[in-house]
């Protein structure tokens, strides 16, 4: 059960009561792949997950860091888009003295909250993002057409993140896996940006579970 | 015709036979063709007319030089102009004609020009068609009424004025270096690279890697597949041919433009037809090689006269042979090994004609090799044959002098090589910033020094090339002798500029058009430079450096659009969109997002609609989506010492659970945004901002956190997107959500005006503030945006009794407009506080950021505008924007302000609006017009009225 808080300390999505603004717009299957051949890149939503940006007082850094790696078990270094990333959870570096901490517990941006105290704040933004994952051997060359950021492994080590935009759209993206990322972007811009990726992907052939 | 094409060799594959059409006629290929190799195979001389003399001409060379060879693409009803028959790929269904002829390319009415003479010289049209003095077409407008005939007449192709079908992207790379050719100099180059573990691009602006290697014996071929089976098994090695590096910007991020698609009829679904590519390198290797240079004299642009290295290209590459018999005109001893080389594909080499008094032993052996009778001290006067070759005519010519000697032989031949010496091409280097320095030995321009960024490598570094004898130009009588096929430019009309006083290399460009158009010049610069500088008496650097600017070859639009085109502008839309759509809401852009106008019942008009929605409001209830408004959660000990530096009102003092309406003002003492901020904790606030000045008022808010006050203990963190937002508005409001909010009671007790509660709706945690911008009792209803569906849904079954009522942006104004409240429309940068009647909200207790500006003497002026409401008098409907003035419409005065909203007000049954008018106040209940001349040229009474139309003293909002 998760702690009752004010909505605006923490928000939990509730999945009966919650709709995801790709509702209706996510079709699967496959799609753009050559006969005989395999999708080369994997595209899904990632709702309902529990997402705060967490934000550190001048000094108190570290502090943070050990708030963010005791709720969400993501030990998160120094350097900026330093990250993490573990099954349930995962933290990265968004910008100086910020992370974008997300995970499937409903009750972590309370404990958030709680550890972060006053070493920093906590802003509860479960609602207001869309988390879309990127997957698959061409998911680099995908992502590639849209943001203007290197996302090789020598620049971007597994967990790392960048807070980046695709023209209007603001996004921020941690690679989660070898070929892997999650794409943050604002939940009103979720649709538009679902159908561009989609577009994008379609030269690669996709998938959408 | 007679087949060109030799049985074996080369890049094509015959066992892919092509078909495609030219002018209307079904020609034959193979794949790996193009469509120049394709025609000339197939015994083609004639593909295009020259710009202003329409002279027939051909191929000049084998790739993206090529000045002549243009021709308009047509797909699916889109053409495209001005592509390079030497560089477009044959694929089954291209359908390609030949460009700038009347009625064909055979017979082309408008040659006539060519005995025109000296009228199309340069700058002919800013001399003949100036007009007279006086008179209808005076001066320029005589030019400009001739100008569309000369356009029609002279030109390149037309562009299409259907929609391109066609889809382009955009892709972002990163590497350590970045290698622009594929010739042997920069496949070693990408060679080493990738052997030290660097991340490699390597570009090739033709169809398949090896640029030179294609073409120039076995030897550099196998090279060419060695290193490059090796590059395609390096993983970190990205290999782009048909790619294009076309710009280099600062940062070392360089343009690049792939033909993805061009060369297949149908693509699969999903790939688009061009890319463009923003590579952003560590280190730039310029590998792109030279060019060969013809030489000018009478004749020099009949079809059959062709660059040596490119007719050697198109025999050895694709296996098209240009003619049989063929003659080369040379200063170098690369051309020798070219008339070997096409000796050995089969053409017959009469003679090879040579500038130089003497030829080396290693060229007098490839001439034995290729055949060929050797000509020393000669050079080629003259080309006979109509629209192909027949002959030459030569003469004795001395190098040192350029004086020629002794009667003229005719040799017979259907094909001239022409090999004038080789420019490095360091477009790429120059656009670097580099300037080139010129090269006493090679004749050409070579890169400069590199700054480390980038360097140059084989020949575009001058390596490798043959040194050629200084000659240019053969001046010859019998002839027009072109320097610029493209652009028609003569060596007399490079004469005639300097004549006319023209010295520097650029004022020639612009006056003679030499080397503009789709070529720039590629094979025209240099000999250009050289006849103008014999003209000045000066050695060819002292004219002036050619520099180059992208795009290095043409670019399309389509490709730098790229996803921008069409649908993919991105909408902005709010939780409850879909919901609105299902209501039947008209959706209206607002910036990005997309909001109701007005839910319209069958048969309805807007304004019905909008009428009926906002009357609800004023009897029943309302609903209506706020999401968009901006939203700002504002954290920290300092937090209400920020919003007090931010505010011009005070908000330290709004105790917890309380909002309070704030106004904002620019450092000038201007108005910058209004809107309503709640305290949900001693060091918690949530700023609403209006819709179109979020990104704004984050910006600012940000700027004096991080710049002005780094002390202060506040975070900023957008949550626009967090809350969904529904405005329950109207006498029955309060009952709506009495039936519906757990958790907490709604009277007017617990949720005062300007209070604050937390509660829940059909299990959904919200948070209601009651504030009102329809002047009526109403309530905020924010829950987590993922939720804001199932609130809507539940708030619409609680209201069913109420006669709740959706209501859109038309009626939301209508409401606001009635009760006086202001928006974007007027906080409009030029209005104060006090223009607005809100100058009750500046503390004097405190300072506020534009205190310190705001009671400058212009914006205290009692004249200033400010505002008013208006009412129709006649009934006409009024126009926002139209203009205040004094008097009738036939003597109407000077603008003494604007309307800045208007809407029927179902509360007077009129025409009302608010207006920012000079001396705004004096005039409530005096009259005026409301004009609009240039649009609905209405010209209506008004009369001036308080801009509050509605409930002045807020019982109704307060109750």
């Amino acid at each position: 059960m998760a702690k009752q808080r004010p909505g605006f300390i923490a928000d939990p999505v509730m999945r009966a009561r919650a709709v995801s603004p790709l509702a209706g717009h996510i079709e699967t299957g496959q799609f753009g792949v050559a006969v005989g051949q395999s999708p080369s890149v994997r595209l899904g939503e990632r709702f309902g997950l529990s997402i705060a940006e967490v934000t550190a007082w001048k000094g108190r850094e570290s502090k943070c860091r050990a708030a963010i790696k005791a709720t969400a078990s993501a030990a998160l270094k120094v350097a900026p888009g330093s990250g993490s990333v573990k099954t349930a959870a995962g933290a990265f570096n968004i910008a100086p003295m910020r992370w974008l901490v997300s995970g499937e517990s409903p009750e972590l941006v309370a404990n958030l909250a709680d550890a972060v105290s006053e070493d920093g704040t906590v802003t509860d933004l479960s609602h207001g993002r869309t988390v879309i994952r990127v997957d698959g051997e061409k998911s680099r060359w995908v992502l590639a057409k849209l943001f203007a950021v290197d996302l090789s492994d020598a620049a971007m080590p597994r967990g790392n993140g960048l807070a980046t935009a695709h023209h209007d759209i603001f996004a921020q993206i941690q690679r989660v896996g070898a070929d892997a990322f999650d794409v943050y972007v604002f939940r009103s811009f979720a649709r538009s940006f679902w159908h561009l990726l989609c577009r994008s992907a379609e030269e690669a052939g996709y998938r959408v579970d | 015709m007679t087949s060109h094409r030799i049985s074996t060799g080369g890049r094509i594959d015959r066992d892919k036979p092509v078909a495609f059409t030219f002018d209307g006629k079904r020609y034959s290929g193979f794949e790996g063709d193009t469509l120049a190799s394709a025609l000339l195979a197939s015994g083609v001389r004639l593909f295009g007319r020259s710009f202003k003399y329409h002279r027939p001409r051909g191929l000049l060379a084998a790739g993206y030089e090529e000045p002549n060879a243009l021709v308009t693409v047509t797909t699916d009803g889109a053409r495209e102009p001005n592509i390079r028959a030497t560089e477009l790929e044959i694929h089954d269904g291209l359908v390609a004609e030949s460009q700038n002829r009347f009625p064909s390319l055979a017979y082309d009415l408008m040659a006539v020009n060519g005995l025109a003479g000296k009228v199309f010289s340069a700058g002919f049209y800013y001399k003949t068609f100036m007009g007279p003095v006086i008179g209808p077409l005076k001066g320029t407008r005589f030019w400009m009424f001739c100008e569309t005939f000369i356009r029609r007449a002279a030109g390149l192709g037309a562009a299409g004025t259907t929609p391109d079908p066609s889809r382009y992207e955009r892709m972002n790379a990163f590497c350590d270096v970045l290698v622009v050719g594929s010739g042997p100099s920069g496949l070693e180059a990408a060679r080493k690279a990738a052997a030290d573990g660097k991340r490699v691009i390597l570009c090739e602006t033709a169809a398949s890697f090896g640029g030179t290697a294609n073409w120039s014996g076995k030897d550099g071929e196998m090279f060419a597949d060695t290193v490059l089976s090796g590059l395609k098994s390096e993983p970190n090695v990205q290999l782009l041919n048909r790619t294009t590096v076309w710009g280099y910007y600062d940062g070392n991020t360089l343009a690049a433009l792939e033909r993805v698609t061009d060369h297949v009829g149908r693509p699969r679904a999903g790939k688009p037809r061009h890319r463009h590519w923003v590579i952003r390198a560590g280190h730039v290797v310029i590998a792109t090689g030279a060019l060969e240079r013809g030489f000018v004299f009478p004749g020099n642009d009949r079809p059959g006269v062709m660059l040596a290295d490119s007719a050697q290209r198109f025999a050895c590459e694709y296996g098209a042979l240009p003619g049989r018999r063929m003659v080369v005109f040379a200063n170098n001893d690369s051309a020798y090994q070219a008339a070997a080389r096409l000796r050995e594909r089969g053409a017959e080499i009469v003679a090879i004609v040579d500038v130089r008094p003497t030829v080396g032993d290693w060229a007098q052996s490839l001439a034995a090799e290729a055949g060929a009778e050797t000509i020393p001290a000669h050079a080629v006067t003259g080309t006979s044959g109509g629209k192909s070759l027949t002959g030459v005519t030569i003469r004795g010519f001395d190098a040192e002098t350029g004086n020629l000697s002794g009667s003229k032989r005719r040799i017979a031949c259907d094909t001239l090589l022409v090999s004038g010496g080789w420019s490095p091409v360091l477009h790429l280097a120059s656009q670097a910033g580099a300037k080139p320095v010129w090269s006493d030995k090679l004749h050409a321009f070579l890169p400069p020094e590199s700054d480390g960024a980038w360097e140059a490598v084989g020949s575009a570094a001058g390596e490798g090339i043959e040194p050629p004898e200084p000659v240019f130009e053969i001046a010859a009588t019998g002839g027009k002798a072109f320097v610029d096929f493209q652009h028609d430019v003569t060596a007399d009309d490079v004469r005639l500029a300097h004549r006319e006083g023209f010295q520097s290399v650029e004022h020639l460009k612009r006056y003679t058009t030499l080397g503009m158009a789709t070529d720039q010049g590629k094979t025209a610069n240099v000999p250009g430079m050289a006849i103008m500088a014999a003209a000045l008496g000066k050695p060819i650097p002292e004219v002036g450096t050619t520099r180059f600017r992208p795009p290095f070859t043409g670019a399309s639009l389509g490709a730098l659009a790229a996803e921008r085109y069409g649908d993919l502008r991105p909408e902005r839309l709010t939780p409850m969109h879909d919901q609105h759509v299902a209501a039947g809401a008209n959706m209206y852009a607002a910036g990005l997002w997309f909001r109701p106008e007005s839910y319209n019942r069958p048969g309805e008009t807007v304004e019905e609609a909008y009428v009926r929605e906002a009357r609800n409001v004023r009897r029943n209830v309302g609903i209506v989506d706020v999401s968009t408004l901006g939203k700002i959660d504002i954290q920290g000990p300092d937090a209400g010492e920020f919003l007090n530096r931010v505010y011009t009102n005070n908000f330290g003092s709004l105790p917890v659970n309380k909002a309070r309406y704030g106004l904002m003002l620019r450092e000038d003492g201007f108005a910058l945004d209004d809107g309503t901020t709640w305290r949900l904790s001693e060091d918690r606030f949530l700023m609403t901002t209006t819709t179109a000045n979020a990104g704004r008022v984050m910006q600012h808010m940000e700027f004096y956190l991080e710049c002005v006050w780094p002390d202060l203990r506040v975070n900023l963190t957008s949550v626009t997107d967090q809350w969904a937002g529904a405005a329950v508005s109207g006498p029955k409001s309060r009952d709506v959500l009495a039936a519906c909010v757990k958790l907490t009671k709604v009277d007017n007790d617990t949720l005062p005006f300007m209070g604050i509660v937390h509660g829940k709706i059909a299990g959904a945690p919200v948070m209601i503030c009651r504030l009102s911008f329809s002047g009526e009792r109403a309530y905020e209803v924010y829950c987590g945006a993922h939720h804001g569906p199932h609130v809507w849904d539940a708030l619409m079954n609680a209201g069913a009794s109420h006669d709740i009522q959706p209501y859109g942006l038309e009626a939301l104004g209508t409401l606001r407009i009635e009760k006086g409240h202001v928006t974007g429309a007027e906080i409009d940068g030029r209005t104060t506080a006090r223009d607005l009647h809100l100058d009750w909200m500046l503390s004097k207790k405190k300072p506020f950021i534009g205190s310190a500006m705001m009671d400058r003497e212009g914006l205290t002026d009692p004249r200033r505008w400010t505002l008013v409401g208006v009412i129709s008098l006649s009934g006409e409907k009024l126009r926002g924007g139209s203009h205040i003035v004094d008097g009738p419409a036939e003597k109407p005065g000077r603008s003494l302000g604007h309307i800045t909203a208007m809407c029927y007000s179902p509360l007077y049954g009129k025409y009302i609006g608010l207006a920012l008018v000079e001396n705004g106040v004096a005039r409530i209940g005096t009259r005026g017009f409301a004009t609009d001349p240039a649009r609905s040229k209405t010209h209506i009474p008004v009369e001036f009225v308080n801009h509050v139309f509605y409930d002045p003293k807020g019982g109704r909002m307060h109750g």
